[in-house]
């Protein structure tokens, strides 16, 4: 009886082995994958296996891979169709094009030519366009108004805050501090003169603070009161197109902020990815 | 009854006669049946028609006679509603509203002409029928000779597309399990947001806060779904379009209750209609489809010999469908990243107020413009877990920052953006009727409602033909519902001024104020509801009746008929469950509607000594958040031990051997969720306790504890197997120590 009992165990062991070793249904097919290096390997093989179900062997020298399947619970597309969504292409699929862009460097292998050729030609296109239209506008601006440039070097700093970029906040800030360096005081109107050089002071002093520091935290707290001074002349002096004041209540330690931007959209500097579209337009300054 | 109707029938047609020349008949012949699917690897009922899931797609061109005849096949009644268009009152297909239900063996023949265009879609509106199969999409061509007809939209290859999800679980069975706050659909989807999850994603604090603010983990929805289809199928392919073609897409969403992100792996996408009405187009990266919303969008194909992912995900993320254009290799698009919950926890912790009303911040939220889902997308918020070893670190943040840069940039859909091409003003003489409503729910109970009533609480609204009926709607729930008007277009005051966008679905974000107008030109009974199935038959709908209406000849007694319309979103569900443990049986049993509460507990021991004692409870909820419930109670119970007595903390006494009374009594849920009973009993004695039952310890482990007054206390562990069992342990003052197995329904 007891006996039996062991011998039972050991088959069932056995058994239990050999189901790892050996998939049901077992099919292979060899198939090439593109891709680089070792850590390439790795990443293909991970998304493609699943115990019990797929086995991904990938050779970083031919490209080709072994592809070993339950053929009842799974096929060779969907084992493909999980490396391309980890960037790598095959015959069947094209990795989406921003995770075969985050690739690490390393892995970024060549793509066949027709990968999205004239698609991105068509994209950059509509960029350029925009693009184009967008400096003629600042162009005209720095033409009329000698606030311009204070105003452009305003909004590259607002964008690095948004992006919660504090090195690039801190270079921004520099040029803006130069900007406001380089008015022309002669040419402005009356009105924005006497405002100008009310707010000029302070308007140094949070520059200089911002590019004095790296610390995002820091130069949000200096950016809320830059804000409302460029707000105070911007109110007065003319401008080419609309500007947003925007609102984020939930800044500043829920004492609120305002900024100032270029589009209604809402992308806020004081709380960048975390809070993203947190804030309302409490004014749209016209030309 | 069945004479009258030939005879009606037999009487319009003659009127019709005449027309008939004129206008072109079309006609459908629709069969429905029960059948048998497999979606997920296991076999279950669904509802066919002609065969097919979806049902047909059904296509007329503006001018026509609709002609369409229902055979009904199936063990129940059923109906069919032609969702976004304009027609008799009696034609709209809801049971009990517009007509009596097509019983089983019956045929019946809707029958309106076609007096629109535009993407729409038709379903059933009988109980749960639409969530196993009965959606189709309804598409109304443009005359070619229609003066709005726009070259390069309405004249390129085209393909009706219609989202929609299966889940195993008898959609009966998913609504009653929601009304129980059974949490299986969160374990199945990751996302029960437990105490240890939070601990280890360093949100303990968050956790605490939501539930101090009795919240209970909350979810982008509700349901776990087995697959997301399209068309059908999980995954399709449409090789008929060439590359260099534009295609144009008419998107239903027909699912129950998922909201579905579009995506394209081919490009921009432009929307150029939306509900069935031509917006002007407008380009953008993504979009969030609401449910029974649709949206046309052209989408190009830009290279030969390659196929291009279009891609829905459900809000939840849990899974996806696909649909590839053009014929060749597949170029994928990227999935949208896992949601991250203990964000999203966080933010509603700071919208929530105490007292369970929400607090915008002054932030005047509107029309989808400012999602505060946001915080809980990675690719707009960053990725928080970067998978990398640290070896290439300098070049990984450098792409990471690329990345959610370029990710910034994004452009996403919102009701802002849509603008019609011409005018919608309404007649400026027309008297103006302002309504307005709050949507209110309770996400414990799942009760949802309008200014916290739920249909079987509400009479019909009134309204005058030729008045402009102005409605503000204000979400103070904490999900989002796409509130649905039959028979009619709205404008939806989007800053668009004369060029309001029409729409006859309103998607509403949680704190976000909408205003929706339209001229009441349709006489007869139209409902109003959420179309998230499940929340429209917990009760969070409307019916606007029109003042001096004609009698409607397929539903001759209409106040009957209502009430039957009411009875239905406010049914009773049940619950039970027992543990058989070591140390005896403790079990419940539970039937509850919208306010009342129906329950019997137990603990029965094994021999004389332990015992064997229930109690009763028929309470009310009261509130809007249902914190509170008066209950009337009866106890017995049966223990032999020798005349022993017993005191409490207030030093009355009872031997608990043998005792029979009534109660009066008062529930109250504490901030953490904690249940506090009063109870005073018809002997003078009286009890408090403190109770929870469910604290997720784990994704799977909950702990209980009870202390009560009368020196009882109880605390017990379960580990949930499966949705209907669990393996528990628990100590209890009067029997000790046990072990054993839960059975739950």
């Amino acid at each position: 009886m007891k006996s039996i009992k062991i011998v039972f165990i050991v088959l069932v062991a056995l058994s239990m082995t050999t189901s790892y070793a050996q998939l049901k249904n077992q099919s292979s097919e060899y198939v090439k994958i593109l891709g680089n290096c070792d850590m390439c390997k790795s990443t293909i093989e991970k998304a493609g296996t699943i115990e019990n179900e797929a086995k991904v062997d990938w050779d970083k020298d031919t490209k080709m891979a072994t592809l070993t399947y339950d053929s009842v619970k799974t096929s060779k597309e969907d084992i493909l169709k999980r490396i391309a969504l980890v960037g790598y292409d095959s015959e069947s699929f094209l990795a989406p094009d921003d995770t075969y862009l985050n690739l690490p460097s390393c892995c970024q292998y060549e793509r066949a030519d027709q990968v999205s050729a004239k698609r991105d030609g068509l994209k950059s296109d509509m960029a350029f366009m925009d693009h184009s239209e967008h400096s003629n506008r600042i162009n005209e601006v720095q033409g009329t108004n000698p606030l311009s440039g204070v105003y452009d070097s305003y909004f590259v700093v607002k964008d690095a805050l948004v992006r919660t970029d504090g090195v690039l906040a801190s270079t921004n800030a520099k040029t803006l501090l130069n900007a406001i360096n380089e008015v022309k005081m002669d040419q402005l109107s009356m009105g924005v003169h006497m405002l100008w050089m009310k707010v000029l002071k302070n308007l140094k002093e949070d520059a200089s603070k911002i590019a004095d520091t790296k610390v995002i935290g820091q130069q949000r707290s200096n950016f809320d009161s830059l804000s409302k001074n460029i707000y105070e002349v911007m109110k007065v002096s003319k401008q080419e197109s609309p500007t947003y004041y925007q609102f984020c209540p939930m800044a500043n330690n829920g004492k609120g902020a305002n900024w100032l931007s270029k589009e209604e959209t809402i992308k806020n500097p004081y709380y960048g990815s975390q809070m993203m579209s947190c804030g309302k337009t409490v004014e749209t300054i016209e030309e | 009854m069945n004479k009258k109707i030939k005879w009606l029938i037999v009487f319009i047609g003659m009127l019709s006669i005449p027309i008939l020349f004129a206008q072109n008949i079309v006609r459908y012949d629709l069969t429905v049946t029960d059948t048998i699917v497999n979606y997920s690897g296991k076999e279950k009922r669904a509802i066919a028609v002609n065969g097919l899931i979806p049902m047909p797609t059904l296509t007329f061109t503006e001018g026509d006679i609709a002609e369409i005849v229902v055979h009904n096949k199936l063990k129940e009644s059923t109906s069919l509603h032609w969702h976004g268009l304009y027609l008799p009152n009696k034609e709209d297909g809801v049971p009990y509203l517009t007509q009596m239900p097509i019983e089983p063996n019956e045929t019946f023949t809707y029958r309106f002409p076609i007096i629109q265009n535009g993407t729409h879609w038709y379903h059933s509106h009988s109980g749960l029928q639409e969530q196993i199969g009965m959606y189709g999409s309804l598409i109304l061509l443009k005359k070619d000779d229609d003066p709005t007809f726009r070259r390069g939209i309405d004249d390129v290859p085209e393909a009706p597309i219609i989202l929609s999800e299966w889940t195993d679980i008898d959609p009966e069975n998913v609504h009653r399990m929601l009304h129980n706050a059974n949490d299986w659909a969160a374990i199945k989807k990751g996302t029960v947001q437990s105490y240890s999850e939070a601990i280890k994603a360093g949100y303990f604090k968050t956790k605490l806060g939501n539930e101090w603010k009795r919240m209970l983990a909350m979810d982008v929805s509700d349901v776990y779904y087995e697959k997301f289809l399209i068309n059908g199928q999980n995954e399709c392919k449409l090789s008929q379009f060439k590359a260099g073609e534009k295609v144009r897409l008419r998107i239903s969403n027909g699912g129950a209750s998922s909201y579905f992100w579009l995506n394209y792996a081919g490009g921009k996408m432009t929307v150029v209609a939306n509900d069935g009405n031509d917006v002007e187009p407008v380009d953008v990266d993504r979009l969030i489809i609401g449910v029974s919303e649709t949206y046309d969008v052209i989408v190009s194909i830009p290279n030969e010999n390659t196929s291009y992912e279009f891609l829905a995900t459900p809000e939840d993320r849990t899974k996806s469908a696909s649909i590839y254009l053009g014929n060749g290799i597949i170029q994928l698009k990227s999935r949208m990243p896992k949601l991250k919950y203990f964000e999203g926890m966080k933010m509603m912790n700071d919208m929530m107020n105490m007292d369970g009303t929400m607090d915008d911040m002054g932030m005047d939220m509107s029309l989808q413009k400012m999602d505060m889902n946001t915080v809980m997308y990675p690719e707009i918020s960053g990725d928080p877990d970067m998978k990398m070893d640290g070896m290439k670190m300098d070049e990984k943040m450098d792409h990471s920052k690329h990345s959610t840069n370029t990710v910034q940039d994004l452009v996403t859909l919102n009701y802002g953006m849509l603008k019609s091409p011409f005018p919608t003003t309404l007649p400026k003489d027309a008297p103006v009727r302002e309504l307005r409503f709050e949507l209110t729910g309770n996400m414990n109970r799942y009760v949802w409602s309008m200014d916290n009533k739920v249909l079987s609480e509400s009479d019909k609204i009134l309204i005058k033909k030729g008045e402009n009926v102005r409605i503000t709607l204000y979400n103070g729930s904490m999900m989002r519902h796409p509130m649905h008007l039959h028979g009619h277009d709205f404008r939806v005051l989007n800053g668009q001024d004369e060029y309001a966008p029409l729409k006859n679905v309103l998607d509403i974000m949680p704190m976000e104020t909408d205003t929706i107008e339209f001229l009441a030109n349709a006489e007869g009974d139209w409902f109003f509801h959420c179309h998230i199935l499940y929340h429209m038959m917990a009760g969070m709908n409307r019916v606007f009746s029109y003042e001096n209406q004609a009698p409607n000849p397929y539903l001759p007694n209409k106040e009957w008929a209502y009430k039957k319309l009411q009875a239905e979103s406010n049914t009773f569900h049940f619950m039970a469950e027992n543990d058989f443990a070591t140390n005896g049986n403790d079990g419940m049993l539970m039937m509850q509607n919208t306010r009342w509460s129906i329950g019997t507990e137990w603990r029965l021991g094994y021999h004389d000594e332990h015992g064997y004692e229930t109690e009763t409870h028929i309470g009310r909820y009261i509130g809007r958040n249902q914190w509170l419930m008066p209950f009337v109670g009866f106890d017995w119970r049966y223990r032999e031990q020798n005349g022993e007595v017993e005191k409490n903390l207030f030093g009355q006494t009872n031997t608990k051997d043998q005792r029979a009374v009534l109660s009066l009594g008062t529930e109250y849920t504490l901030p953490m969720l904690v249940k506090l009973q009063g109870e005073i009993f018809s002997d003078g004695n009286v009890r408090f306790q403190l109770m929870r039952e469910d604290i997720p310890i784990s994704p799977r482990i909950r702990w209980a504890f009870m202390v009560n007054t009368d020196k009882e206390y109880m605390t017990g562990l379960k580990y949930i197997v499966t949705r209907n069992m669990g393996i528990s342990t628990h100590y209890d003052s009067d029997m000790g120590v046990g072990f054993g197995a839960t059975i739950s329904y």
